[in-house]
């Protein structure tokens, strides 16, 4: 009875994996041909069928301390081929949504996102968050000594001075980043516990420079383009990324030329930017590339449910949520061109509560996969994991 | 039929009149009118030929295509027909217009004239028959079969050992579904079945009854019933034997530990739980929260039933939806090696996954351990989790096979006979033979279920893992015993819908085999076939051997060994004149003298022309076909063959291989069907018998000082025509290099 394992089924959790999006999952007949056809998979202990067996069997730990879920792209390529509409793909997606829940803090926000009805609850924080900072505006700016004017004509700086801006958004993303941190360090340590690899091998690659391949990787994007079925899915995670890295890149620009270099400046910043300024021309087309992406994915989403299974709220929020910034992000720029006051003011005010869910929801949402995809495909670098 | 008169008509058509000098083949006819036609089969040449049988002419000898082809157009009534195969084995399989392809012609010609000679219209062996089928099982299939029976007009005896019919319908409510949507589960309609089979006037039906005894040949066999001690004799024309099966001991399956816990059931005992109000664990009546069904327990397994039930599948799949509808919150599993739904119940199957809850878990399972905690520990090797793993579970279901309930005749035959020799008080040897014998079969269940009359045994003889079958892809529902038909179970393991098909196909093969019967024509495979053979008893020295080695069991013995033929039981496959050492056994249309005759009819050219001769005895059923085929291919082989069909391998006397040897054939080669494990003789172990005979025949031409290769057996299936003229080729080549038989011109 060498290495035997005792091996206690717990049908609650595979129950939650099936509420999460894995109903397909006792349609498995361990066939493997998801193993055999996907092409990211490693070699030795290919994924994802002994992710869907262990669903069955509800092994709880074993699939939180699965970097391979990880690894998995959700291409399709097995859901297409998987002879018995089992959707390994869809439940590898279920396995990571638990895993996003069972890593972030605190944990009621996790469970409000994963709880169909809590929608407008989670708009409903950022809105009254954001309205509680237009209430504090004009006294803090009196207590601070700061003017909020910025000057005539249609700025939308005038509803939410730079400072405020500023100051609300960062703060919150520090907590949002803190939480998503420690989510990834409960993640890192469980791998390390995780029995996948039993013999204890030691890493053939060092953390920093298997994370610098990694990094180039996202940068190109090869990895994903070994999915088969659907080629699009590249072409709209590219956009997304890179139109979210442009604007992300401008912002943190925006910010650091106004605190960091303006005072310095002899001359006063012209703000708002000019339509032909390079930064503004960088946040346009990032927008326009988010938006892009993200009419791809959500097509793709719609039209092409036998190989991208079924969508849930979880992965429609997080498309939902990034579409929607980049639409009313393009559209407030427009009406400020087109001096429209109160639609304007109105859609702006929208696209701040949007953004606002993006950066908070990071740790509980689809996002946070930006973390833990990046640790696991890290680990699994350093483990000569990957293919 | 009087005095023969012979004609002869040769085919121009099929390319026969151009390949061949049909003048010069014509002389060969001797005093016998030989005419042509450009093309026989056409209504104008049966017509012809029909205008001599009307001018006096009874015996027709046609040299045109294989006997197998227009076999309609060339049915003559009151005339004997005698086919000489031109077309495939001559002309489109060797050189036209080429003297080596003309002296084949001529040969086959030969031959067919000296077969027609001694050839005879068989006279049929008729019976008064009785229109009774006796049925054995008052289950599924036997329920079915008597039905059938009697909606075809025949009475039905039917008999059930048990005191209500019905089987293991009984033991079974609820059953899955045997008609769309497969994956559903119905109730059993018992008593709808019970009910038409009860009502049908034509049906008797005798519960607590046992066979006593059988006796006699299909069409008459005599019967005695045992009910509760009274015994009561009947005539029935044939039987149906619907024994059904009984569950594999499952305490024999160490490992698994059945009978240490009274949690560890079998399948069948699950049913009976399931139909409890309360299901709860039967040790303490605790709730059960996990259950694991055990598949393939001793099934697939060499030491246990080494074949695949093909239902306890289906049986667990259908308990474990019937699980969840009872116990809603249990946790079932089931440990598989393969699982096997075939054809639509893949339906059940997905249903039972659709439940949700049902877990599918491949793996071998290594053993069941009743633990402590009252829980049961199942340990399982080669598990999709990568590993041995251990799961502890409240009840574990053991999906055991199904054996069928039937006894091998051959071995009660053979313990019978150990007991005679010890009864009768011989010594030495035989004496000691015969306690090994009844030792080495001590530990088998030896009752007979059959009780039949016969030198062979009183049950039919059984093939692969104990059923009662005559190779059941071949020949579904025949047993070997002519007029025996088997449905159900005892069979093969099948489902409810199976068993049903199967009493309606076996009832039909018996009402069959009466109605040939009293026509005096053989059944199945040889059906229509109204010879038989007849013995010269008085030149017979009881060697037995044809009592033996016939694989019907057709005849019986006296006192003294003499063999008491049952033509009806008789499929007319001839083994019993092959095996012959005396050579008395004779049908009209074949025996030793036709054969030899026809050898005979083979002009042996000189040693100085170099042109051996081989006969080739080939076996009618698969081989003649086989050839048939390669000459349809137009494959070309030796011109040095001759070629006289055979009705089985096994029907091959030794004397016509010396006769060809002694006469100055080369060699002899003779090709049957595939023998072994996966035989494929039609009449069971016809070649595997040429292939014992065979090997006292090289014997003997090491005797003469001839080499043995020059007699080969080689064995084939129909599908092997490309083979065939390979091994023809082949042969001719070992027999060139060998050297020219040195008897030749003695």
């Amino acid at each position: 009875m060498s290495n035997a394992v005792l091996i206690q089924p717990d049908i609650a959790f595979t129950n939650q994996i099936i509420e999460l999006g894995g109903e397909d999952v006792f349609k498995c007949m361990q066939c493997a041909t998801c193993s055999a056809v996907c092409e990211l998979s490693p070699a030795e202990n290919p994924f994802p069928r002994k992710e869907v067996i262990w669903s069955q069997w509800g092994l709880k730990n074993r699939l939180l301390g699965d970097p391979d879920i990880w690894l998995c792209h959700n291409c399709g390529d097995c859901s297409a081929r998987c002879p018995r509409g089992a959707s390994p793909g869809t439940i590898l997606s279920a396995i990571r949504r638990q895993a996003v829940w069972h890593y972030a803090t605190p944990q009621f926000l996790g469970a409000w996102m994963n709880r169909a009805g809590f929608l407008p609850v989670l708009i409903l924080i950022p809105a009254v968050l954001l309205l509680l900072a237009l209430l504090v505006r004009d006294p803090l700016a009196a207590l601070l000594g700061i003017s909020s004017d910025h000057g005539p004509g249609m700025q939308y700086a005038n509803l939410f001075p730079h400072w405020l801006l500023i100051g609300f958004f960062t703060s919150f993303l520090i907590l949002s980043l803190v939480s998503v941190a420690l989510g990834g360090l409960r993640f890192w340590r469980a791998v390390k516990r995780s029995d996948l690899l039993q013999t204890e091998q030691a890493p053939s690659k060092s953390l920093l420079s298997s994370f610098l391949t990694v990094v180039m990787d996202f940068l190109t994007h090869k990895r994903f383009g070994g999915c088969t079925v659907t080629a699009t899915r590249k072409r709209a995670h590219l956009g997304i990324f890179y139109g979210f890295l442009a604007l992300f890149l401008v912002s943190t620009w925006a910010v650091v030329l106004l605190y960091v270099l303006n005072p310095f400046m002899e001359t006063p910043l012209p703000y708002p930017f000019s339509f032909w300024d390079p930064a503004k021309i960088i946040a346009n087309l990032g927008a326009l590339a988010l938006v892009a992406g993200c009419l791809i994915a959500m097509v793709e989403r719609i039209a092409n449910t036998k190989t991208m299974g079924r969508s849930t709220e979880f992965d429609w929020l997080f498309l939902g949520i990034l579409f929607l910034v980049g639409v009313t992000g393009l559209v407030t720029e427009g009406l400020r061109f087109a001096e429209s006051v109160t639609a304007g003011y109105t859609v702006y005010f929208i696209h701040l509560i949007l953004a606002f869910m993006l950066l908070i929801y990071l740790p509980f949402s689809k996002f946070s996969h930006a973390i833990y995809r990046t640790l696991a495909m890290t680990y699994a670098e350093q483990m000569g994991r990957r293919r | 039929m009087d005095q023969k008169k012979i004609a002869v008509y040769l085919c121009e058509g099929c390319e026969i009149g151009t390949s061949l000098d049909l003048d010069a083949l014509a002389g060969v006819c001797g005093t016998y009118a030989c005419k042509t036609h450009p093309c026989l089969c056409r209504s104008d040449g049966v017509r012809t030929l029909e205008d001599h049988i009307r001018d006096g002419v009874n015996t027709l000898v046609l040299g045109a295509c294989s006997p197998r082809f227009k076999s309609e157009q060339f049915n003559l009534p009151g005339c004997l027909v005698e086919r000489v195969n031109l077309r495939e084995q001559v002309v489109w399989t060797h050189e036209a217009n080429d003297e080596d392809t003309q002296m084949m012609a001529e040969d086959y010609l030969r031959m067919g004239i000296a077969r027609a000679e001694r050839t005879a219209l068989p006279d049929p062996f008729t019976l008064d028959v009785e229109k009774t089928i006796l049925i054995i099982g008052g289950g599924t299939s036997g329920m079915k079969a008597a039905l059938e029976s009697a909606r075809a007009g025949f009475k039905a005896i039917l008999v059930e050992k048990e005191a209500e019919l019905g089987g293991w319908k009984r033991r079974f409510p609820v059953q899955f579904r045997h008609s769309p949507p497969y994956g559903g589960l119905a109730a059993t309609n018992l008593n709808g079945d019970l009910k038409s089979v009860l009502d049908h006037p034509n049906i008797e039906v005798l519960t607590s009854t046992t066979v006593a005894s059988i006796e006699g040949q299909p069409g008459q066999f005599d019967i005695s019933l045992r009910t509760n001690g009274t015994t009561r004799v009947s005539r029935v024309g044939a039987v149906v034997q619907a024994t059904g099966w009984k569950p594999y001991d499952a305490s024999r399956i160490e490992h698994l530990s059945y009978g240490k816990s009274p949690d560890i059931v079998t399948n069948i005992e699950m049913e009976d739980l399931l139909n409890k109000p309360q299901l709860v664990r039967p040790s303490d009546g605790k709730p059960i929260r996990q259950i694991a069904f055990i598949q393939c327990a001793g099934s697939r397994d060499p030491n246990h039933l080494p074949y695949c039930s093909a239902v306890c599948c289906r049986v667990s799949i259908k308990q474990a939806i019937q699980l969840r509808e009872k116990l809603p919150d249990t946790q079932t599993m089931i440990f598989y090696k393969d699982i096997r739904t075939p054809a639509q119940y893949e339906d059940l199957y997905r249903r039972a996954q659709e439940l949700k809850g049902i877990l599918f878990a491949k793996g071998e399972v290594a053993g069941v351990t009743p633990r402590e905690d009252g829980r049961l520990r199942i340990e399982v090797d080669q598990s999709m989790l990568g590993e041995k793993i251990l799961v502890d579970v409240d009840l574990v279901v053991l999906a055991t096979g199904m054996v069928p309930r039937v006894s091998d005749g051959e071995v009660i035959r053979r313990q019978r006979d150990a007991q005679a020799v010890i009864d009768r008080g011989e010594k030495g040897v035989k004496l000691e033979t015969a306690k090994a014998t009844l030792e080495e079969l001590k530990q088998l269940d030896l009752e007979s279920v059959l009780n039949l009359n016969y030198r062979q045994g009183p049950d039919t003889p059984t093939l692969q893992h104990g059923f009662p079958d005559s190779h059941f892809i071949c020949f579904p529902y025949e047993s070997r015993r002519t007029g025996i038909y088997l449905a159900g179970c005892a069979k093969a393991p099948t489902d409810f819908e199976g068993a049903i098909s199967d009493g309606t196909a076996a009832a039909l093969k018996a009402i069959q085999s009466v109605e040939l019967g009293s026509q005096g024509k053989a059944v199945h495979p040889r059906w229509d076939d109204m010879s038989f053979p007849e013995f010269s008893f008085q030149r017979c020295t009881q060697c037995k051997r044809c009592t033996e080695e016939c694989p019907f069991g057709v005849l019986n013995e006296d006192e003294k060994g003499t063999p008491k033929p049952n033509p009806a039981r008789c499929r007319r496959c001839g083994i019993c004149l092959g095996a012959c050492p005396e050579r008395v056994i004779s049908f009209k249309n074949y025996s030793i003298d036709i054969v030899s005759s026809m050898i005979k009819a083979v002009e042996i050219p000189d040693e100085f022309d170099e042109k051996p001769r081989i006969l080739g005895l080939i076996c009618e059923n698969d081989a003649y076909p086989a050839l048939d085929t390669a000459g349809i291919l137009r494959r070309r082989f030796s011109t040095f063959i001759r070629f006289i069909p055979v009705r089985c391998l096994g029907s091959v006397n030794t004397i016509w291989i010396a006769d060809a040897l002694s006469r100055g054939f080369d060699g002899v080669l003779l090709v049957g069907c595939q023998s072994g494990d996966h035989y494929q003789c039609h009449f069971i172990k016809g070649s595997e018998i040429m292939g014992i005979r065979g090997k006292n025949v090289r014997e003997k031409l090491t005797q003469l000082a001839l080499e043995e290769e020059r007699v080969r057996l080689e064995e084939l299936t129909i599908a092997d025509y490309n083979r065939l003229p390979e091994i023809i080729n082949a042969f001719a080549d070992e027999i060139e290099e060998i050297g020219l038989n040195p008897f030749k011109g003695f």
